[in-house]
């Protein structure tokens, strides 16, 4: 424990180090407090939305109630869904900042609706939120450097390695103990605020304990690998270039270079050329007669087959109708997209096993449920909502009941899923 | 009650670097409370002999003990019977004389008082004002000061130097061989690496010449009869040309 004190007192002594920790510090707490309020920001959004609905549906109702009419109910009414963060999320937000977490949907053709929303910002995606996971993926490493890269070399230099060496226990001894404690540092830098933060925050001790075990072993591989570099004997210049270089490959080029691989190999088309594909069977649909529209609706869902046929005005049961077709000419392209999207997700986790900054990061996104699979987690209960809001709504078009203002209190409520 | 042995005691070693041969056969001997000098040209073997005795390289064969302890076989064994001072001592420039000493006295397990630590400063000649500055504007002879002090405050029975007074002056070489001598009369083997002749003629109880990696001459001052720096000059200057032939 002496020993240990003397090395921090040794450590702290040098005004680069004690920055450089210090700036770590600094931008450990400023990923945190950026990661919380953007998840505060999502929260208070999605706690606004009860009330937004009541103002939108109390715009429609007093029309709807006039005319009866359950067609324009499931025309105008947006009916909101959205996925709320998992308590861990303020340290890894992964997709939840490109992908939308609150979505409006209407009874009508899904699809487009899904895919109209995927909006993607390529400022964003490139380099990811300022997180804490950034901070450890991307910015800790360099920090290991900064600390590991003259560990042996600076003593050789300063002329004292063989003076230590020549002491009891100077030897591997110290270096272990250097080593040990410049990695408390870190770990501590960055999990000590990270637990504050997720206690504050409600996550369970358990994701705690595996957040602070991926971050002990990240920084373990980074500094072993300082000490493997540390073993060729080279200048400090030298080993801190060799690293940088090092740090360079593989947390940027190789992950970039895998992806664009990945991309490569495993082609998917956007999700909006589906939004595109979907319109253009509902703009079709128009000129379809619209017997044969309602011949194939009912081939896919018998259970309204005996509706009474269509007259010769328009009736809102036929518009949803072909706006369901349209869904039904874009199942296969939607399967191909969300298959694409998983395989190129799985291709790139397991080569997180081998590129401890893409496993970290799919680790940290896994437990924030900010991944590919959590989003597609969303949109599953978003088309179970949907296909519950058709229901309702063909419930009255195609029985030709008559909808009034407290029919809309009878719409199915999205229920998002509570996250441990 | 096991015989008293000489805590430096080397015998026929012979050590080579891959196909380079340094040692060949090279036998020396250090009693304690004296000095021995090992002079020779550049590349005779001097610094491979200490780092053998500091358990840096494990020779071939013949034996070499500290205080009875194979370096190679125990190299933290033999160090804790060790002080060694470098040619240049290179201490933390950011922490003070005393924190320089405070942490290598517990690097080595030996953690003293402040009182202690200081009274060893003193011991070694280390002006007070200078105690708790830190090293960064020290001079050369001030740092071999807390070096010493160190030693002192380890009380090891062996002291090894590598060309302790090169890029001295003349006063802060006197006054780091009045030192030594401090530092002998309480008992301590100390072994000199220098190309210092007259200090090495000043101070040493012995000189050994190293040639070729082994001892070719060995010459001991004996009693108030010191050595012939003349002799010695001319001892080195032909063992130099050999060296070099």
């Amino acid at each position: 424990m002496i020993l240990f004190r003397h090395e921090c007192r040794l450590l702290l002594r040098q005004r680069l180090t004690v920055g450089a920790l210090a700036l770590l510090a600094l931008l450990t707490m400023a990923a945190l407090a950026g990661g919380m309020a953007e998840v505060a920001r999502q929260r208070a959004a999605i706690a606004a939305i009860p009330a937004a609905h009541a103002e939108d549906i109390g715009a429609i109702a007093d029309y709807v109630d006039r005319t009866k009419d359950a067609g324009s109910a499931a025309y105008y009414s947006f009916h909101p869904t959205w996925d709320a963060p998992a308590p861990l999320a303020f340290a890894a937000l992964g997709m939840r900042d490109i992908s939308p977490y609150i979505l409006r949907v209407r009874a009508l053709g899904l699809e487009a609706q899904i895919y109209d929303g995927e909006t993607f910002n390529p400022e964003l995606a490139l380099p990811g939120r300022f997180d804490f996971a950034f901070v450890l993926v991307f910015l800790a490493p360099l920090f290991v450097i900064a600390l590991f890269h003259d560990l042996v070399s600076g003593e050789r230099e300063a002329g004292r390695q063989r003076m230590l060496e020549a002491l009891p226990n100077g030897g591997r001894a110290l270096l272990r103990r250097r080593m040990a404690l410049r990695l408390l540092l870190l770990w501590g830098l960055l999990c000590l605020p990270f637990m504050i933060a997720a206690a504050s925050a409600g996550v369970a001790v358990s994701a705690v304990l595996i957040v602070v075990a991926i971050v002990a072993a990240y920084l373990l591989f980074w500094a072993a690998l300082a000490a493997l570099v540390g073993r060729l004997r080279w200048s400090s210049v030298a080993n801190a270039a060799t690293l940088a270089a090092a740090w360079l490959v593989l947390v940027l080029i190789v992950p970039t270079l895998a992806n664009v691989a990945i991309n490569a190999s495993i082609p998917v088309h956007q999700g909006a050329e589906i939004a595109m594909a979907q319109r253009e069977a509902v703009n079709a649909a128009w000129d379809v007669p619209r017997e044969a529209t309602m011949r194939r609706f009912y081939a896919d869902h018998p259970e309204w087959a005996d509706s009474a046929p269509l007259g010769p005005r328009f009736h809102y049961k036929w518009y949803l109708a072909f706006h369901q077709n349209g869904d039904a000419r874009v199942a296969d392209k939607v399967h191909a997209y969300r298959a694409g999207l998983e395989a190129r997700d799985a291709t790139g986790r397991s080569l997180g096993w081998v590129l401890p900054s893409v496993g970290v990061q799919a680790l940290l996104t896994q437990l924030a449920g900010s991944d590919l699979a959590a989003q597609l987690a969303y949109q599953d209960r978003i088309r179970a909502f949907h296909a519950r809001l058709r229901a309702f709504y063909y419930g009255y078009l195609f029985r030709d009941r008559p909808f009034a203002k407290a029919d809309f209190d009878r719409a199915p409520r999205f229920k998002d899923v509570p996250r441990g | 009650m096991p015989p008293m042995t000489d805590p430096i005691l080397i015998d026929d070693l012979t050590l080579a670097y891959g196909t380079q041969r340094v040692l060949s056969g090279l036998s020396l001997r250090v009693p304690a409370g004296s000095i021995t000098a090992l002079l020779g040209g550049n590349g005779a073997g001097k610094s491979t002999t200490l780092s053998a005795l500091l358990g840096f390289t494990r020779a071939q064969s013949g034996s070499i003990a500290v205080c009875g302890i194979d370096p190679a076989a125990d190299p933290d064994g033999a160090r804790r019977h060790i002080a060694y001072l470098p040619e240049n001592v290179a201490l933390y420039e950011h922490l003070s004389a005393v924190e320089n000493a405070d942490y290598l006295l517990a690097l080595s397990g030996e953690r003293q008082p402040r009182d202690a630590i200081v009274e060893g400063l003193a011991a070694a000649g280390l002006q007070e004002q200078a105690w708790d500055q830190r090293l960064g504007g020290f001079s050369k002879g001030m740092r071999q000061k807390v070096a010493i002090a160190v030693a002192l405050l380890r009380r090891v029975p062996v002291l090894l130097l590598d060309e302790p007074t090169s890029g001295l002056d003349p006063r802060a070489t006197a006054d780091f061989n009045a030192l030594l001598v401090q530092v002998r009369a309480r008992g301590t083997a100390v072994l000199m690496v220098t190309h210092d002749l007259l200090s090495a003629a000043d101070i040493a109880d012995r000189i050994a010449f190293i040639e070729a990696g082994r001892v070719a001459h060995e010459a001991s001052a004996s009693g108030a009869e010191r050595f012939d720096v003349r002799a010695l000059h001319a001892r080195f200057q032909a063992g130099g040309a050999k060296v070099a032939a």
